[in-house]
C-alpha cells in the first residue's frame, strides 16, 4: 500500500517544504504541530507521514543499528504527539524543530552505545544498508543538492559537519580524530554550516 | 565587554547546532543563549541548515511501524501547552478548531478517557459500587467489603493523578522498547519527581502461577517494583512506579506469580536513561 501520499518519508514532497511555497491542500508542519498538539489524530498521521522517513533516516545514519534506529523513530514520534505544545514558530521551522529532536535522541543514543559493551555488535552492522533509501525523484534531487553543496565546503569543513552530525562525535573527538586543534575545529563548523545554508538557501 | 569566558562560550554555536557538545557545555551554551541574541539567530539558521543534511538521509519505515506507533501516541497524554500564570497541570486539551475527528475520541488517552468515565460519575458510582458490596457482604455475611470497595475506587483515583502528574514533568523523559517474550513497553519517566510511568501492550498471556514482575535497577542493584497484569488482551499499565533513583533502568521478568524478592529469570525487557 504505497501510494506516496500515505507511506511516508516525504518522498511526495521536496526536503525543502517549509521553506517553499506549500502544495495546495497539503498542510506542512509548522501548520501540523499546532494541531497536533491540541490532540488532532490527522494532523498527527499527516505528521508521521512526512516525517517519520526523514527522522528515521538521520537516526540510522547516526546509529548505523537499523533495529535501535527503528526504537528512536517511534521514541522521536511519540515526543512530536507529546511535545507538540512546546512547538514554538519564532524559534525556528517545525522542520527544524523534529529533526533537532531527532539528532539529538540519536547523539545521546549513540554516546551512551559508546561506552557500553555493544561497540562490537555495531562494528559488525556498521554498513548501512542503503536499499531503502527513498527514490522518489523529487527526493533524489533534493539529495542531490544537498551533496551538492557539501561539496562547496572545504575538506576540513566537510570532515568536521560530517563526523559531527551524521558520526554524533563531540568537536573535542573531532579534533582528536583529524588531529586538528579544538578551537579551529568550532570556527570550521560554524563557518561549514553557515556556507551550506547560504548555498541551500534556507531560513 | 566580552571575557574570554563568554568568547569561548560564543565560539560553541557551531558544534551547538549539531549536538557536537558534551551534556555541560550543551547545559552552559543553553544558559549562554538567555543573554546572545546574536547566538540564537545563529543557531536557529545553522539548524535549518542541519535539518536538511538529516532529511537528505531519508529512508522509508517499515509500513507496519505507523500504525503501531500512531496507536502508541493516541495513548500518551499531552503536555498542555505553557501559559503564563497556569500550572502546567492543567491537561485539558482546547477543543479542535477546525473540520478534525470528534476531539474526544481522536484526543483519547487511556488516562483521559478513564478519567472522563470516573470522574463525573464518581459518587453516583461509589453508591451503586457500595450498595452492590453491601448486598454481596450482608449475603456473605462480611460488613467489610463495601469498605474495600471504595479504598479501591480512592486508589484508582490517587493513581490516576500520579499517572498525570508524572506524564505532566516538564523533565519527562518517552522512551519504547520491544518485550523479548512479545508485546511492546513504553515508560515515562521523571527523574524530578522520582517516578515513572510504565505500560506495555501485546504481551504474552502466561501459564498459570507465573506472572510479570517489574524492576527498578540501578547502581544499587534491583529492588522489586510491583507486578504487572495484562488483561486478557496483553495490555498492562500504565502503571506508577516511584522510588526511581538517578541511572535506574526498568525492567521486567516472568517469576512465579506471587513474585519474588529477586529476579530469578532473563529480562525481557529493560528501560532507562542512555548515558
Amino acid at each position: 500500500m504505497s501510494d506516496g501520499g500515505s507511506t511516508s518519508g516525504g518522498s511526495d514532497r521536496n526536503l525543502f517544504g517549509a521553506a517553499r511555497p506549500a502544495v495546495p491542500g497539503r498542510r506542512g508542519l509548522d501548520e501540523l504541530l499546532p494541531a497536533v498538539a491540541i490532540g488532532d489524530q490527522r494532523a498527527y498521521e499527516a505528521v508521521y507521514d512526512q516525517a517519520s522517513g526523514w527522522v528515521l533516516g538521520v537516526v540510522r545514519k547516526v546509529l548505523r543499528d537499523p533495529a535501535q534506529a527503528e526504537e528512536v523513530m517511534q521514541e522521536v514520534l511519540l515526543e512530536i504527539w507529546r511535545t507538540a505544545s512546546r512547538f514554538d514558530p519564532a524559534q525556528g521551522t517545525g522542520v527544524s524543530w523534529v529533526m533537532t529532536m531527532a539528532h539529538r535522541r540519536a547523539v545521546d543514543r549513540v554516546r551512551s552505545e559508546r561506552s557500553h559493551t555493544t561497540r562490537e555488535i555495531r562494528a559488525a552492522t556498521a554498513t548501512v544498508d542503503y536499499d531503502e533509501v527513498i527514490e522518489a525523484v523529487e527526493a533524489s534531487l533534493d539529495r542531490e543538492r544537498v551533496q551538492r553543496c557539501l561539496t562547496s565546503l572545504t575538506e576540513l569543513q566537510r570532515e568536521c559537519v560530517g563526523l559531527a552530525y551524521y558520526s554524533g562525535y563531540t568537536y573535542r573527538e573531532v579534533a582528536e580524530l583529524l588531529g586538528v586543534p579544538g578551537g579551529t575545529v568550532k570556527t570550521r563548523m560554524r563557518d561549514g554550516l553557515i556556507r551550506l545554508r547560504d548555498c541551500l538557501g534556507v531560513a | 565587554m566580552t571575557t574570554s569566558d563568554e568568547f569561548e562560550l560564543h565560539t560553541l554555536a557551531g558544534p551547538f547546532a549539531m549536538d557536537a557538545v558534551t551534556a555541560e557545555e550543551r547545559a552552559n551554551f543553553v544558559a549562554h543563549l538567555d543573554d546572545c541574541l546574536q547566538c540564537r539567530d545563529d543557531v536557529r539558521e545553522m539548524r535549518e541548515a542541519t535539518a536538511r543534511l538529516g532529511i537528505a538521509a531519508a529512508v522509508r519505515p517499515r509500513p507496519e511501524l505507523r500504525e503501531q506507533t500512531i496507536r502508541a501516541a493516541l495513548r500518551t497524554s499531552q503536555l498542555a501547552p505553557e501559559i503564563l500564570g497556569e500550572p502546567a497541570a492543567v491537561a485539558e486539551p482546547a477543543p479542535a478548531a477546525d473540520d478534525g475527528p470528534a476531539p474526544a475520541e481522536a484526543k483519547g488517552s487511556v488516562l483521559r478517557q478513564l478519567a472522563g468515565r470516573v470522574r463525573p460519575n464518581k459518587t453516583l458510582a461509589m453508591i451503586t459500587l457500595a450498595a452492590a458490596a453491601l448486598i454481596i457482604g450482608v449475603a456473605g455475611g462480611y460488613g467489610l467489603v463495601a469498605n474495600d470497595v471504595s479504598r479501591q475506587l480512592h486508589h484508582a483515583q490517587t493513581q490516576d493523578h500520579a499517572i498525570d502528574t508524572v506524564l505532566g514533568a516538564p523533565d519527562a523523559v518517552i522512551m519504547t522498547s520491544q518485550v523479548s517474550t512479545g508485546g511492546n513497553a513504553t515508560v515515562v519517566m521523571s527523574h524530578r519527581l522520582h517516578s515513572l510511568v510504565f505500560s506495555a501492550h501485546g504481551l504474552a498471556a502466561l501459564p498459570g502461577g507465573r506472572a510479570y514482575e517489574l524492576w527498578l535497577m540501578g547502581p544499587s542493584g534491583e529492588r522489586p517494583a510491583g507486578m504487572l497484569k495484562p488483561d486478557p488482551g496483553g495490555m498492562a499499565g500504565p502503571a506508577v512506579v516511584s522510588g526511581l533513583a538517578p541511572g535506574d533502568m526498568i525492567g521486567l521478568t516472568i517469576e512465579p506469580a506471587k513474585g519474588a524478592p529477586q529476579p530469578t529469570s532473563a529480562l525481557i525487557v529493560v528501560i532507562g536513561p542512555h548515558r
